[in-house]
């Protein structure tokens, strides 16, 4: 049977310098995968490619066993590392803007707004938001319209404890709907409560992947951040620097 | 501290589980969640991209700011067109669209170029093209929004100063022969048009708003001064005599260098546009359908002049440009990676 989602021996490089290497995933629904890897391990360029932002060189990405295309992507709800909106329109403006091209409602994005904190200040121009504003901003977007996969891309970076935990209640609340979650992150002890599998990225290659319990038992019961550090330096010690030819 | 900085809100009731018993429910979950659960029309997410570029463009003030510059224009234009002759005042259609036509072939052209320059470009610069494109609206659909959202902007000004103009020389020159002026309304937003698409097209294929500032310029400047010398040139150096010739004769005709001239082309003289005019053969017009500049004064000269370009190869030269850019543009769009 098919895989929800199947990356099959995805590459893609950008001119001599090789971003990523044969990656085979398969992700079932309702699983949350935790994407780990070093700066540069090719995480934000494996989404790039899921999301359609990037060609891969090599490869295919299949969503239900068919070549995944843009009209795919209506059910993907994607919050990038670094959001980027219109600075000049309100919060409800660029809201309406891009849930509305997703066919998204307007009471659902109020909806989304309240669940992420951002009832409140909906009406206040985007550059007068603060980081951590901004990131719940594109949460709520991405949560728009119930998508059936939502890709994260280090959703942690930067919140307070409080926030954090908020932010794992709402990803552990889409998950119970059905949502299968793709998380790439450098927060392991945030993510680790919530994963059900994890995947480690080294330099492009995926180094590591399975069911959380699998992993710690195949490397003696250790927790993620160690089996993390073991997979990286056992990776360094094998491949040292490449550059595709 | 604001109060909505703290307050992410897990919707009640839903209280936290054990991972264990999360994973063996999402084992039961259905095999498939859904493919493409439901999917926005077409004309939805273009009309969306369409109506946002027209807004920003109207709250920036470009187009407000474009409306004032094109009435001021086309008013100063009928006020003054003869003070070469020692007429002031407003003067009927036919003179005004003789004065006006240096006027839109140097102006709406820059006006189109410096619009769509930026479409593309400056939503890369600034990274909200990833959040548009990963949300399912294919580049092609975002290219037409933008391209219709561009057309709005630029036809909204214009069509404005036109109409105002047009009421105002109608009513106070008291002139009912209007069709040369529509002609020229018409023409002038088409080469808009065509120019808008020009622009997008270097929108998509440069890299920073700078470069794509730059090569504007230079279109700019290559469709309205430089074509006609290059293609002169490029034919005398072939030694094609006959066709240097011909080239000149198109340009001399279409050129309007002397108001005074073509004022007097009006009034029956005989000058130099109606003398070439009669030597002219048909490979000026084709000539002349290279460049929608030159298109465009050939359109616009008055019918004494008789430099007649068949609609057939109107069309097919505004439709040629047309698809040529915006299909290089959805070419190069489709092959950026973001």
């Amino acid at each position: 049977m098919n895989a929800y989602l199947q990356f099959k021996s995805v590459s893609k490089h950008f001119g001599r310098v090789m971003a990523l290497r044969e990656v085979d995933l398969s992700v079932e629904p309702g699983q949350i995968i935790a994407l780990l890897g070093p700066n540069g391990a090719g995480k934000s360029t494996l989404f790039g490619c899921l999301l359609g932002l990037l060609r891969p060189s090599q490869g295919e990405i299949l969503l239900n066993g068919a070549q995944i295309v843009d009209a795919d992507r209506l059910c993907v709800g994607y919050l990038p590392e670094r959001i980027a909106l219109y600075p000049q329109r309100s919060a409800w403006d660029n809201g309406l803007f891009f849930t509305g091209l997703r066919g998204g409602s307007a009471d659902e994005l109020k909806r989304q707004l309240k669940r992420v904190g951002l009832g409140a200040v909906a009406d206040r121009p985007v550059r007068h938001l603060s980081k951590g504003m901004l990131q719940r901003l594109g949460l709520a977007i991405a949560l728009c319209g119930e998508p059936d996969l939502l890709v994260l891309d280090e959703p942690f970076n930067g919140l307070d404890p409080a926030l954090l935990d908020g932010l794992q209640a709402i990803l552990r609340e889409e998950n119970e709907r059905g949502a299968t979650l793709l998380i790439s992150t450098h927060t392991i002890s945030a993510i680790t409560p919530l994963a059900t599998h994890a995947a480690i990225l080294l330099r492009g290659r995926l180094a590591a992947f399975g069911a959380l319990e699998e992993l710690s038992a195949r490397h003696g019961g250790v927790p993620l951040e160690t089996i993390y550090h073991q997979t990286a330096r056992q990776a360094h010690q094998i491949e040292p620097e490449e550059i595709c030819a | 501290m604001n109060n909505s900085e703290s307050v992410i809100a897990p919707t009640p009731g839903c209280a936290p589980s054990e991972k264990a018993a999360r994973t063996a429910a999402n084992q039961s979950a259905p095999a498939v969640v859904s493919k493409a659960r439901g999917s926005v029309s077409l004309s939805k997410q273009i009309s969306a991209i369409a109506l946002k570029e027209f807004n920003d463009r109207f709250r920036s003030g470009w187009v407000i700011a474009c409306a004032l510059v094109w009435l001021g224009a086309i008013a100063l234009t009928s006020l003054f067109g003869l003070v070469q002759i020692g007429r002031i005042g407003v003067q009927g259609y036919e003179r005004t669209v003789a004065s006006l036509l240096n006027l839109v072939q140097y102006l709406v052209p820059l006006l189109a170029l410096l619009l769509g320059h930026d479409l593309i470009v400056s939503e890369r610069e600034e990274r909200t093209l990833s959040l548009l494109l990963a949300g399912g609206v294919s580049r092609a659909r975002l290219l037409f929004g933008k391209f219709l959202g561009g057309c709005l902007a630029l036809a909204f000004p214009l069509t404005l100063g036109f109409v105002i103009a047009g009421t105002v020389i109608g009513l106070s020159a008291k002139d009912k022969a209007v069709v040369p002026f529509v002609v020229l309304a018409l023409s002038g937003l088409m080469l808009g048009i065509v120019f808008l698409a020009l622009g997008l097209l270097i929108s998509a294929l440069c890299r920073t708003r700078v470069q794509a500032l730059v090569c504007a310029l230079l279109t700019w400047c290559v469709a309205v001064f430089a074509f006609d010398l290059i293609a002169m040139g490029v034919v005398v150096a072939a030694n094609s005599t006959q066709a240097a010739r011909e080239i000149e004769m198109a340009t001399d005709a279409t050129h309007v260098t002397s108001i005074a001239d073509v004022h007097k082309a009006f009034e029956g003289a005989d000058d130099t546009a109606t003398r070439i005019v009669a030597e002219r053969s048909r490979n000026v017009a084709a000539w002349l359908a290279v460049n929608p500049v030159d298109l465009f004064r050939a359109v616009n000269l008055p019918g004494s002049a008789n430099v007649a370009v068949p609609a057939w190869l109107v069309a097919l030269s505004v439709s040629s440009w047309l698809i040529g850019t915006l299909g290089l543009a959805a070419w190069k769009l489709r092959r950026t990676d973001l």
